[in-house]
């Protein structure tokens, strides 16, 4: 290979559970001579790598064993941050027609080799993703930053050169462009695309853009166009059903869906939306053979959730299998310790309990559950199930406490307030009081958020900072407030010189800010406020 | 018969690797091949061939795929013609792939020395080009143009050449599809043309 000074620093890894693959892809990959390269068989150990490296190129198989596939798998490591944007992921597979689906999907490798590969092939493939691997380098960093600004802007100055790459530029712009809320320019974008060319990734693109901007209806025609004409085009699919969920059409969006599931075996993604679609349609045995389904083949895998086991759990109890979905529940609880998880399968728990007659045991679970949500750091979806659980006992004191904490959290948040409304209405309050009580809490949040922002400008700096950091203590995940608490702690830095204990107040706002939305627009000010304080 | 398709490129792969058993490989290599073509016809029957067209290097796309054949014919010159190739063409990979690798292999076969791969324009449409120096298509071929799969009785030759007609004939663009062009020149001269 031309390249072999650049490739000897590449950490390469390879996942293949053929020992005779990976004898010859270890062999291909040294005589072009990569110096730093691991081999492992298994997912498992390919996460251990992870753990420890961060790696340049990924050659993975799609078929390991009868387990997770490799397109499973890259959907998780994308979906958890776990390699970087810039690391070259190529699927090897002996299928053409799994090639051809993965190539359309969601998540999709940066290349793929279909088995019976050369040496010679193997290694001018790897050449040319390797030259556009530097090509993009900018931009992926900017990516992994999301800092989709930046990449719109290191995009463009590659894209003036109309070189072979021009339409891999376009398609990361468009993305970009729609990540950075400039929805009408990514319109505008993949419009003038598709008057050049009529690509199924821009009309996608488009649809996605158009849907943002609540223009449902032609988004709507554009996937299905997609899909007609390109049935194997999985992204579409999930595109379709997401936008058909959310404008209330269950009954179109489980068809889509299920459609998507003759023509690929799923992601765990899909998997995740199809099962919970048919719990909340009433059709608990489609849920429960699809899941159950899912879990069996991914025994042991990382790609699992608590999350899957609790619907699978749910879709047995809507069908009165109380003591199945018992056993899913208690054996989910030995293989998923983390707080989160253990807080999703005590609600689902205590629900099974309840269901069962057993009304103690159900209360006990509802307690575990509860003594992790006073951190205050629930997602909103874990804090609504909460306060389901809390109205089936009987407890609306503490259910109400929950969704208004919810809401408190999200308080800008449309889709969180209606999950909120669906809650109390359930539980058998009239709709315009579920609405009081969702306007009544927002409206204490932008009271409190008021009046922290009317004194630091009134020059009250102390009481200031006083009533916004109480505030982002006790709703760690309302963005607006954390933002707010962060700037005025760094303005009051800059007036009135430095201070270690409140300097680091404000960096720990300022990073769980980052932390949850890294393209929020008060980080800009923060940061500007924290260089005039010079620390 | 996907499996025995599989198992056939591991025996190819296996036969690699002993190194004295190159006849036998390229004999592997050739079923594989042709057993990857039914499974296509099959999905054409089904209506199960669906074109994803997206932007590809028309340059590094040939080179990509004269690697494949190189090592399997170590005799035959593979070059490259693509001076005159543009920038960005629009096509399936894949299925491109499949269909011109199954011509560069007949051609490989069938050239006494070298074989030429090119790609340029013409009149709007995208021209990949391989060409032999070997005897060139024998007549019956000429005359169907590849479009029946039933001349098949060239040594498997038609069904390849049925599938790249198919192939091309998916590619659309406005009123504009693909096709493919046989001739004979100097030797047998494949072209696939894309809107």
């Amino acid at each position: 290979m031309a390249t072999v000074s650049k490739v000897s620093d590449k950490w390469v890894l390879v996942i293949d559970d053929m020992e005779g693959m990976r004898a010859q892809l270890r062999m291909s990959l040294s005589s072009s001579g990569f110096a730093k390269l691991h081999v492992v068989s298994s997912i498992k150990e390919a996460l251990e790598r992870f753990a420890a490296h961060q790696y340049d190129v990924i050659l993975c198989d799609y078929s390991l064993g009868d387990s997770t596939n490799g397109q499973q798998f890259l959907e998780y490591l994308r979906t958890n941050d776990l390699i970087k944007r810039n690391a070259i992921f190529v699927m090897i597979t002996a299928e053409q027609s799994y090639a051809k689906v993965v190539a359309a999907s969601e998540c999709a490798p940066d290349d793929y080799l279909l088995k019976p590969f050369t040496a010679a092939q193997f290694n001018i493939r790897l050449e040319k993703l390797l030259e556009r691997q530097a090509f993009f380098s900018a931009i992926d960093q900017a990516a992994d930053k999301k800092n989709w600004a930046r990449m719109i802007t290191e995009c463009d100055k590659l894209i003036a050169s109309r070189d072979k790459y021009f339409f891999d530029l376009c398609k990361i712009k468009g993305v970009a462009l729609v990540r950075d809320n400039r929805v009408q320019q990514a319109v505008d974008f993949y419009r003038e695309l598709l008057a050049m060319r009529p690509l199924g990734w821009a009309k996608l693109g488009l649809a996605r853009a158009l849907a943002r901007l609540n223009e449902r209806v032609e988004a709507e025609r554009l996937a299905r166009e997609i899909l007609h004409e390109m049935p194997q085009f999985m992204a579409a699919y999930d595109f379709l059903g997401g936008l058909m969920t959310e404008s209330g059409d269950k009954n179109a969006a489980l068809e889509v869906l299920l459609k998507a599931r003759e023509i690929a075996p799923g992601t765990m993604n899909r998997i995740r939306e199809l099962s919970t679609l048919a719990v909340s349609m009433g059709k608990p045995e489609l849920a429960e053979s699809v899941m159950r389904e899912t879990l069996i083949q991914h025994k042991h895998s990382p790609v699992r959730q608590a999350n899957d086991y609790a619907v699978l759990s749910r879709a047995l109890l809507d069908q009165g299998k109380t003591q199945e979905a018992l056993t899913v529940v208690q054996d989910a609880k030995k293989s998923f310790s983390d707080k989160q998880s253990q807080l999703a399968l005590a609600v689902t728990e205590c629900g099974v309990h309840r269901a069962a007659g057993n009304d103690e045991l159900a209360h006990a679970a509802l307690e575990r559950a509860m003594a992790d949500a006073d951190s205050g750091s629930c997602s909103a979806d874990a804090l609504v199930a909460m306060a389901d659980a809390c109205f089936a006992l009987g407890r609306e004191e503490e259910a109400t406490r929950l969704l208004e904490q919810a809401v408190q959290n999200n308080h800008e948040d449309a889709a969180i307030k209606d999950k909120v409304h669906a809650a109390l209405v359930a539980a058998g309050r009239d709709a315009s009081e579920a609405t009081a009580l969702i306007e009544a809490s927002a409206a204490e949040v932008i009271r409190l958020n008021n009046e922290g922002v009317r004194r630091a400008q009134a020059g009250e700096l102390a009481e200031a900072i006083e009533l916004l950091s109480d505030a982002a203590d006790r709703l760690p995940n309302n963005l607006q407030i954390l933002g707010n608490a962060a700037l005025v702690i760094a303005l009051d830095l800059a007036r009135n010189g430095k201070d270690a204990d409140k300097l680091s107040r404000c960096r720990i706002y300022r990073e769980s800010l980052l932390k949850k939305s890294p393209d929020h627009p008060k980080l800009e000010q923060i940061d500007g406020m924290l260089r005039q304080a010079k620390v | 018969m996907h499996d025995v398709k599989n198992q056939l490129a591991e025996l190819a792969l296996r036969l690699r690797k002993r190194g004295d058993a190159q006849q036998e490989m390229t004999i592997a290599m050739n079923a594989f091949h042709r057993l990857t073509e039914m499974l296509l016809l099959q999905r054409d029957d089904g209506e199960q061939l669906w074109v994803n067209a997206d932007s590809v290097n028309p340059a590094d796309f040939l080179e990509m795929l004269a690697s494949e054949y190189t090592e399997l014919f170590p005799d035959i010159s593979i070059q490259l013609d693509v001076e005159r190739a543009p920038a960005c063409a629009f096509f399936d990979d894949a299925l491109v792939r499949m269909a011109l690798g199954n011509a560069l292999h007949n051609a490989c076969r069938h050239a006494r020395a070298r074989v030429q791969l090119a790609a340029f324009e013409r009149s709007n449409m995208l021209v990949l080009e391989v060409c032999d120096d070997g005897t060139g298509f024998p007549e019956s071929l000429l005359s169907t143009g590849g479009k029946s799969p039933a001349a098949t009785s060239v040594a498997g030759t038609g069904l390849g050449l049925y599938l790249a007609h198919k192939i091309a004939g998916l590619h659309k663009l406005q009123d504009q599809c693909g096709y493919i062009e046989l001739s004979n020149l100097s030797g047998g001269q494949f072209r696939m043309v894309l809107p």
